[in-house]
């Protein structure tokens, strides 16, 4: 019993000690600033999960070597959370409570972004550039709307984008949907129900589950309800796998694609199948000529980036890595969270990032409504059209 | 009279219990300036004790695996979400009701737990588990399919419970109070009706134990308690969708209650407390160690770890970290008269 009063007293007086608040910005100090970023290491995405930060730390390397933002270099932690909504909740608090960093970047997929929101509001922190184009980003009637920054189109825009192509250049284009049945498909969804709803038209809708590798019956099912244009709501490999098994099948529907297939792997490893894929795009191609893609090239050929991992995802990172070094430029030489938040709403219509011109203000946290169309052309990806909303 | 029936079990641990996890908080506040975040993987670790040791009861003590735990979860969580934020019912009611609802799933899932035993029970409750994931996909209206659903904080009488602070005080009011009804539960006729089965059913059956009845209600309790802890994570967390439980989920919890000694209450404690712990402890500290010798890409050492637990415990410590600590004790009772071999 004394023993245990010996431990009781002890915690008891530990606990006294305890001391005041955090420090009045967290994450800055006077030559660097700490990013934390959430990424897929090893789940679902894993992918991505390498090349999405590799694109960032390209770009913040080049920075920091020209002397960072204010005099401060910028150095980002990535957090594993394997996609997982719950996991990535005890990744941001550990970054925000115990990395203490000074915001957060690039948090990877639409329901782990949307589990964190409560900790955005509770530490008034802002996100920048979640790394999904969910349309909920946008959504200002959210929780914790004001803290997030998207700066893409988002998929329910994109969806209705498409099937106004495809009814304006075939007017009778029966259209059908295959889409990933989690978060990022439900979006999908959402813009496709509004088109149906706009336009007095029914699409055919069939799902996949995420990671799926066999898609005959969906594509059976597209074949059988005699779809013209078939939309692919996945990721990389699912574009693939569907328009080899049409090839298969002698179905030849138009495929498109939302902006997460518009990756240059799958004009490489479809073929002749995927020959005339048309897929979203929410930026100018990596390897187009505009000031940004030729920066990155640069830069990866300094850095000798092995050439598989360069493409749309990487310099998805790498532009992304810009709008959030633009924003704390923004923030000014003593930066604070409601300072980056106030500098991120003072961007209007700014193109230099390297995708399209992005817009926020107190109200609107829409950024880029916007996508250009990709058509794959003799194995290479061509723009097909400018900017369409 | 109450005495009488209590003066078999040494109680002492209860208090300790209490005050222990009372004091934690205080301590870490004291010591850390992170402790939000060591509070909320407290939080964690209470939510899933209550789903652990539940699963221990229907697991460790009745013999029937299950798989597809994640699911009851879900349904309490669901269920819990749609009751306080669309049907406008107090949290305090859905505390209680939701967790029910979930039991009732768990007694149908009970129906085939009667013919099909093993492997094959783990498979039918796995199969559950996706069942339950496409309803909710499916039942979009209230579910918002795969988009998850924004579920408000704890209102008791009155009062919001917001924040990790608070949070962890109803998390851990709720996980004691499961350990001690467990606890009381498996040494009750009805836990050694439990273990009677887990040890032969046709003994069980002859000595009179009804096989169905039990069964049925080794299930319900278990599927209670994981909607418990569903409806906690639900409405402490504030968002829930559909990967939040997914099928990898239910095979963590199995994980927890056979490392800490399946069979044990204190087992699935100490089980869900060592991995919860290594998996946002520990490995990540081993992790960035290894990292600057060696080149291995973060991420994939978690798995290399959990499997290695496994394969360890498995093959030299089957009864799990509570009967390591019952060695343990026994080996000090008995010192320095401890027979060498049986320690070997």
């Amino acid at each position: 019993m004394k023993r245990l009063m010996t431990i009781i007293i002890s915690i008891t007086m530990f606990s006294l000690i305890g001391c005041g608040g955090a420090a009045e910005s967290p994450g800055v100090t006077e030559n660097e600033i700490l990013i934390g970023n959430v990424q897929d290491l090893s789940g679902p995405m894993k992918e991505l999960g390498k090349i999405l930060p590799a694109g960032s730390n390209l770009y913040f390397d080049y920075i920091n070597d020209n002397g960072g933002v204010h005099g401060r270099k910028i150095r980002m932690l990535v957090e594993d959370a394997q996609y997982n909504p719950q996991k990535t909740v005890v990744a941001v608090k550990k970054l925000i409570e115990k990395e203490q960093v000074f915001c957060l970047y690039n948090v990877i997929g639409t329901s782990p972004v949307e589990a964190v929101r409560p900790l955005l509001a509770e530490s008034e922190i802002p996100l920048i550039a979640p790394a999904t184009q969910s349309g909920t980003m946008s959504d200002m009637s959210r929780p914790a709307a004001e803290y997030i920054f998207p700066t893409d189109t988002g998929y329910d825009i994109q969806a209705s984008i498409l099937i106004d192509y495809a009814k304006e250049i075939d007017e009778n284009a029966v259209i059908g949907v295959i889409y990933q049945d989690d978060d990022y498909g439900e979006n999908v969804l959402k813009g496709v129900e509004e088109s149906e709803a706009e336009m007095g038209i029914t699409v055919q809708k069939e799902s996949f589950q995420r990671g799926a590798t066999d898609f005959a019956g969906q594509v059976m099912n597209m074949m059988k309800g005699g779809c013209t244009h078939v939309i692919i709501a996945g990721i990389v490999k699912e574009p693939i796998i569907i328009m080899k098994t049409a090839e298969a099948m002698g179905y030849a529907p138009q495929f498109m694609g939302i902006s997460p297939t518009m990756d240059h792997r799958v004009s490489l490893a479809a073929g002749t199948a995927g020959e005339g894929f048309i897929s979203a795009n929410f930026a100018p191609l990596w390897n187009s000529d505009d000031n940004v893609p030729k920066l990155y090239r640069e830069l990866c050929e300094k850095a000798d980036v092995p050439e598989a991992m360069m493409g749309m995802y990487h310099y998805y990172g790498f532009s992304t890595a810009i709008v959030l070094v633009e924003g704390l430029r923004r923030a000014g030489k003593k930066p604070t969270r409601k300072k980056l938040i106030r500098g991120m709403e003072t961007f209007n219509n700014w193109d230099g990032a390297g995708i399209q011109p992005l817009t926020y203000n107190r109200n609107d946290h829409g950024g880029a409504e916007a996508v250009t169309l990709i058509q794959i052309k003799d194995g290479i990806q061509l723009p097909i059209t400018d900017w369409i909303k | 009279m109450i005495k009488g029936r209590y003066d078999d079990e040494n109680l002492k641990w209860i208090p300790l219990l209490i005050g222990l996890v009372l004091l934690i908080p205080f301590a870490l506040k004291g010591m850390t300036f992170s402790y939000k975040y060591y509070i909320y993987i407290l939080n964690t670790i209470g939510i899933y004790i209550i789903l652990t040791v539940g699963l221990d009861l229907l697991s460790g003590y009745a013999g029937l695996i299950s798989l597809g735990h994640a699911a009851f979860m879900a349904i309490g969580a669901y269920t819990s979400a749609i009751l306080v934020d669309q049907a406008g019912l107090p949290f305090m009611f859905s505390l209680i009701l939701s967790p029910l609802i979930a039991g009732c799933f768990g007694f149908i899932i009970g129906f085939p737990a009667l013919r099909v035993s093993g492997m094959y029970l783990g498979l039918t409750t796995m199969g559950f588990g996706f069942i339950i994931r496409r309803l909710i996909i499916a039942l979009r209206e209230w579910t918002q399919g795969s988009a998850g659903l924004v579920v408000s904080p704890p209102n008791i009488f009155g009062f919001t419970i917001k924040g990790d602070w608070a949070n962890y005080f109803l998390v851990w009011t709720l996980a004691v109070l499961v350990i001690i009804g467990a606890r009381r539960i498996v040494k009750s006729k009805i836990g050694r009706a439990f273990m009677a089965i887990r040890d032969s059913e046709q003994a069980a059956e002859a000595s009179g134990i009804n096989l169905a009845k039990y069964k049925m209600f080794s299930f319900f309790i278990s599927g209670s308690l994981a909607g418990l802890s569903g409806v906690l994570m639900a409405h402490t967390n504030h968002f829930i969708s559909t990967d939040h439980f997914d099928s990898m989920l239910s095979i963590y919890f199995i994980i927890m209650v056979l490392v800490g000694g399946a069979g044990t209450v204190y087992g699935a404690v100490l089980g869900t407390l060592f991995i919860v712990l290594l998996d946002n402890l520990f490995v990540p500290e081993l992790e960035t160690l290894l990292h600057t010798m060696f080149s291995i890409e973060s991420g994939e050492m978690e798995s290399f770890i959990f499997g290695l637990v496994m394969f360890l415990f498995i093959i030299f410590q089957p009864t799990g970290l509570y009967g390591m600590w019952l060695k343990m004790r026994i080996y000090w009772k008995l010192f320095p008269f401890n027979p060498k071999q049986r320690f070997t």
